[in-house]
């Protein structure tokens, strides 16, 4: 344990992520003012915030080696996790992603996430790491999509998600060539856009052009081609042999949010409260959107168009400044930290952060699907708030030992 | 990372990932500013005088049709009056309070209770969707309600497809009904997307083949006013149309259901199936008494249901439900497993000749001809149904033999027919038998099951299809009632879930002799059809409740077998005289195409103790 000296803390990132819980907090008892079922949940939300700050300095007290040394049986237990959650877990709104022990419960994926940072960041900061050689681009990709798959079968693809996306950072961090990466992601960008367009053309446009740009070996070339021409042809074929029962699956399964039309309800109440809050918003606890019960996810997923009637753009502007902050402050620590280790944890954990926080806000104002993730330090949650302040206190450590190797 | 990445490239990286970042928040800001500077009017003013609402756009039921197409189950529109959860201002002054005296004038208006009308209406204002308060209004309770509607704020009357069965009461256990989701089931299905008010299968095909059946609900934002009437579609979220259900197509075909239907009118109580042994389709599935689904989807008091379970339990499909003991019905198991373990051959005269009863272990055990039957080979035996004779075989034969052929012809266990609930009915085993008594088998137990009568019990559908796996030669079908759906060209037909009987050609031809002869010259000589041969069983099974069962199982024709039949009617005595009658119309509505063929007379059922029913029901329960 090293003495935490004060002066060493990155304070921007802690002011900001001190703002960001404060509003978070009043925000939660403003949702929740109006009489019903959630009325003083604000006062538990409170007591999770102490507890939340509390593991940030432990976390942060301790020196990132042991994370390091530790991140193997970190990442095997958060597995085990993982399934195990599968198997004897607890449903919540038709998802499996909770562990009951006695009174606590946890989400694994939140585990998972962190240990999966430190796993790949230790596999990246090793000595004879060459990203240009496609050997070494396996191992973490596997490394990545077990925790993924097992997180999206429960089913939670937002959180999910984050595993790929953190994954791609910690490659360009490691030193892999833009253009290789985009090229890599190449079948991902062709499903997209097939889902999207609904035709291949507007992929083979964006592959050329990735040709030029990233201009591979010709082994690769013809890896990435071959690739990238069975996903094209498999996936339309798959399609239309689908029919239309399992394709609702698919559906339901790409929006776990089941009620078919609950989903598109939300967003439109999301988007008539933070409309109609305007520029400067109603003013504190006098938002009359909240008061509807038609958002029922208003203290948690939908928190943010809370802040947006009643805040109006310049509150919703704060928050996104804070954020900002919280991001770039972030990756600024990975690209100042001398230990490899250390910034490339740095730049798991804000990507994580960041893919959570765009996912939920680009949700409220109506420009991405329902997925059910929480807005980080605001949402109402003791789990989800712990978990991101434990992950300041990573930056945190990055921060206090940044100058050593 | 290698060790210190020159500083240059650090910075470059960091560049590019703050400038992801920077992209990101920049978007939302524009997410905001589009909704808060440009649409603020426009969204300012649905927040402030209008609302929107969700309008369910009902999908239709998949249909239910006859092999030849003909409807058994379509959709017919139902008015409904229902509660619209009111605008947000009124609502959150009435959240929690709801006027006594609206309540009382609603529930008076839709004929409900009050507690009812109040829980569906606190809903409704929880989740902000529309709440059903009476299913199919009749005309009167509609005009009340347009008329007050002023002053009733948020009722409204809307049209919703429900179910229709035009044949009424014909099928009514198979193909089963839908009816309006309760809280057990909707608990259940979250999940799937269910909602308060939905149709959902709940017995029978429609609930079997929920899932095809069930079509997808669409929906369409309108703007209401503060009265809640509509004022104008929401150009935000285009409707999203309804999707319909599949159209499932059964393997049953109208006539014969209609000429098993007539056959049973007789019987009060029992069930009969018919089936084609070729690939285990059902044709025909009935079981009395009937009962009318188009009441249920109407919607049925709770007094209504209480008369009907009361009276004789319609809604029990006792074709697959109910287990009878097959009773003489059984010596065609008997006789192939006598044959196929080679301790009997056709012309076999055992050493008891038949005095009307059999002496063992000092007890007598009666045939049911009390003159006996003399010495009689096995074709005889089964032709004149000689207890005695059998009760020889089976203590030759011994426990696991019997019983492997049992199970081998689908007694014992499901058939795994696609229709929920079936019993597996019971044919003992040792471990069975050591677990009931102490010390085993108890003596004698083998001679009564050696006549299918003991511990045995089959449902009408097992032996129905034992019929067919015996007409088969021993080739297992598996019985199933839809034949496709329409839209899924996958659907399959699962495999059978027995593997059949092995054994030689000369033993079935033995067999299928023996059966041919109950008709020709045997116990069932009423079914015998001009220049068609007929191949069956009597039975007769005793029951400790009351008057026997009567059973009787056919198949025919003799040469190339295309209809299997097994019909049960309980506490009315002989099987031949009884049963017979109702698969002897069968057989010349469908073999002779004689459509004119007169129904049996009725006879009036012997029934003196409604413990029988008690005691089928109790079999389903434990099932």
């Amino acid at each position: 344990m090293t003495k935490l000296r004060l002066p060493h803390l990155d304070w921007p990132l802690a002011l900001a992520v001190f703002g960001l819980v404060t509003i978070g907090m009043l925000t939660v008892y403003s949702a929740t003012s109006i009489p019903g079922a959630h009325q003083g949940l604000w006062m538990k939300q409170l007591a999770w915030c102490f507890l939340a700050f509390g593991a940030a300095w432990v976390v942060a007290a301790i020196h990132y080696r042991l994370y390091d040394s530790l991140s193997w049986p970190l990442y095997a237990v958060s597995l085990l996790l993982l399934v195990a959650v599968l198997v004897v877990g607890t449903s919540k709104m038709g998802a499996k992603r909770w562990i009951e022990i006695g009174p606590l419960q946890f989400q694994p994926s939140e585990i998972a996430k962190i240990a999966t940072t430190f796993v790949l960041a230790r596999f990246f900061d090793h000595a004879k790491l060459d990203l240009t050689k496609v050997r070494w681009w396996l191992p973490p990709l596997l490394i990545a999509l077990v925790p993924f798959a097992l997180v999206a079968k429960e089913p939670d693809l937002g959180t999910g998600l984050s595993f790929p996306v953190m994954l791609v950072a910690m490659y360009f961090w490691a030193g892999m060539p833009l253009g290789r990466l985009l090229l890599g992601l190449s079948p991902v960008f062709n499903v997209a856009l097939f889902f999207l367009t609904g035709s291949i053309w507007w992929f083979v446009a964006l592959f050329t052009g990735l040709l030029a740009f990233a201009r591979p070996k010709v082994t690769l070339l013809v890896g990435i081609l071959a690739i990238n021409a069975a996903v094209a042809v498999a996936l339309p074929h798959m399609w239309n042999q689908l029919h239309d029962y399992q394709r609702r699956r698919i559906e339901t399964f790409l929006n776990p949010d089941h009620d078919p039309y609950g989903a598109g309800y939300q967003i439109i109440q999301s988007k008539i409260a933070i409309g109609s809050g305007g520029v400067t918003g109603k003013g504190y606890l006098k938002g009359s959107q909240k008061a509807l019960s038609f958002l029922p996810m208003r203290h948690t997923d939908f928190i943010y168009s809370v802040v947006g009637e009643e805040g109006g753009f310049l509150g919703a502007l704060t928050v996104v400044i804070l954020y900002g902050v919280v991001v770039l402050r972030g990756y600024r620590l990975a690209a100042v930290a001398r230990d490899g280790f250390a910034s490339l944890v740095a730049v798991g954990v804000v990507t994580a952060l960041f893919f959570h926080i765009m996912v939920n806000m680009l949700m409220t104002v109506g420009w991405a699907p329902v997925t059910g993730v929480p807005l980080p330090f605001l949402s109402y949650g003791g789990t989800a708030l712990i978990v991101n302040c434990v992950q300041i206190g990573l930056l945190q450590n990055v921060a206090l030992r940044r100058r050593e190797y | 990372m290698p060790p210190g990445p020159p500083r240059r490239i650090r910075d470059e990286r960091f560049s590019v990932l703050a400038g992801v970042a920077l992209a990101g928040f920049l978007l939302v800001v524009l997410g905001l500013l589009r909704l808060q500077v440009v649409q603020r009017e426009e969204l300012s003013r649905l927040a402030e005088q209008n609302r929107i609402r969700l309008d369910v756009l009902r999908a239709p039921r998949g249909a239910i049709r006859d092999r030849h197409g003909r409807l058994l189950a379509d959709n017919q529109p139902s008015f409904d009056i229902v509660f619209r959860p009111m605008p947000a201002e009124s609502l959150s002054r009435s959240r929690t309070l709801i006027p006594t005296d609206w309540l009382l004038r609603i529930s008076s208006l839709v004929q409900d209770d009050t507690t009812v009308i109040k829980r569906r209406v606190q809903e409704a204002n929880r989740t902000g969707q529309t709440a059903v308060l009476r299913r199919n209004a009749p005309y009167s309770v509609m005009a009340a309600v347009e008329e007050m509607r002023a002053d009733l704020s948020g009722v409204d009357v809307q049209v919703a497809p429900i179910r229709r069965y035009p044949e009424g009461t014909l099928g009514a256990q198979l193909l089963g009904y839908a009816g309006e989701i309760n809280d057990v089931e909707l608990e259940k299905r979250a999940d799937a997307g269910y909602r308060m008010g939905d149709l959902i299968g709940k017995t029978g095909v429609e609930r079997r083949y929920e899932e095809m059946l069930r079509g997808r609900d669409g929906a369409e934002f309108v703007v209401v006013n503060a009265m809640g009437k509509r004022v104008s579609t929401l150009s935000e979220g285009p409707p999203r149309p309804p999707i319909p259900g599949h159209d499932v197509t059964l393997t049953i075909d109208l006539d014969i259901q209609r000429a098993l239907e007539e056959g049973m009118a007789g019987v009060e109580h029992g069930a009969a199936v018919v089936m084609d042994p070729r690939d285990g389709s059902v044709l025909a599935m009935v079981s009395k008494p009937v009962y009318d689904p188009n009441e249920f989807s109407r919607g049925i008091t709770y007094a209504r249901w209480r008369e009907l379970i009361a009276s004789g339990n319609p809604l029990l499909n006792r074709a697959i439900q109910s287990a009878y003991p097959p009773g003489s019905t059984f010596k065609i198991v008997t006789m192939l497993a006598g044959l196929r373990n080679e301790l009997v051959k056709a012309d076999t005269h055992l050493p008891t000749s038949c005095s009307g009863g059999y002496f063992f272990g000092g007890r007598r055990f009666g045939c049911w001809d009390k003159r006996g039957h003399g010495s009689l080979n096995l074709l005889g035996a089964l032709q004149f149904s000689c207890d005695v004779y059998f009760y020889q075989l089976g203590l030759k034969l011994g426990l696991d033999r019997l019983q492997a052929v049992a199970r081998a012809v689908g007694l014992g266990e499901k058939t795994g027919i696609d229709l929920p609930g079936e019993t597996r009915g019971l044919v003992p085993t040792k471990e069975w038998y050591e677990r009931r008594y102490k010390g085993g088998m108890p003596r004698g137990a083998l001679l009564n099951l050696g006549i299918g009568q003991g511990e045995l019990l089959c449902s009408p559908l097992q032996l129905a299809l034992m019929t067919s796996v015996a007409a088969n030669g021993g080739r297992a079908v598996r019985p199933h009632v839809v034949m496709k759906v329409q839209g899924v060209p996958e659907f399959r037909i699962e495999k059978p879930t027995e593997p059949g009987l092995d054994t030689s050609p000369e033993n079935w031809t033995a067999v299928h002799d023996a059966m041919k002869l109950v008709v020709d010259a045997g116990t069932a000589t009423v079914v015998r059809m001009p220049g068609i041969g007929v191949a069956g069983k009597t039975g007769t099974a005793q029951n400790p409740h009351g008057n026997d069962h009567a059973l009787f199982v056919c198949y025919a024709p003799t040469d190339v077998p295309t209809i299997a039949i097994a019909v049960v009617a309980e506490n009315s005595g002989h099987g031949g005289s009884v049963c017979g009658p109702i698969a002897a119309h069968v057989l010349r509505r469908v073999l002779l195409g004689d459509s004119l063929a007169t129904a049996p007379p009725k006879r009036a059922a012997k029934r003196d103790s409604t413990r029988a029913v008690a005691a089928d029901t109790l079999e389903v329960a434990g099932d």
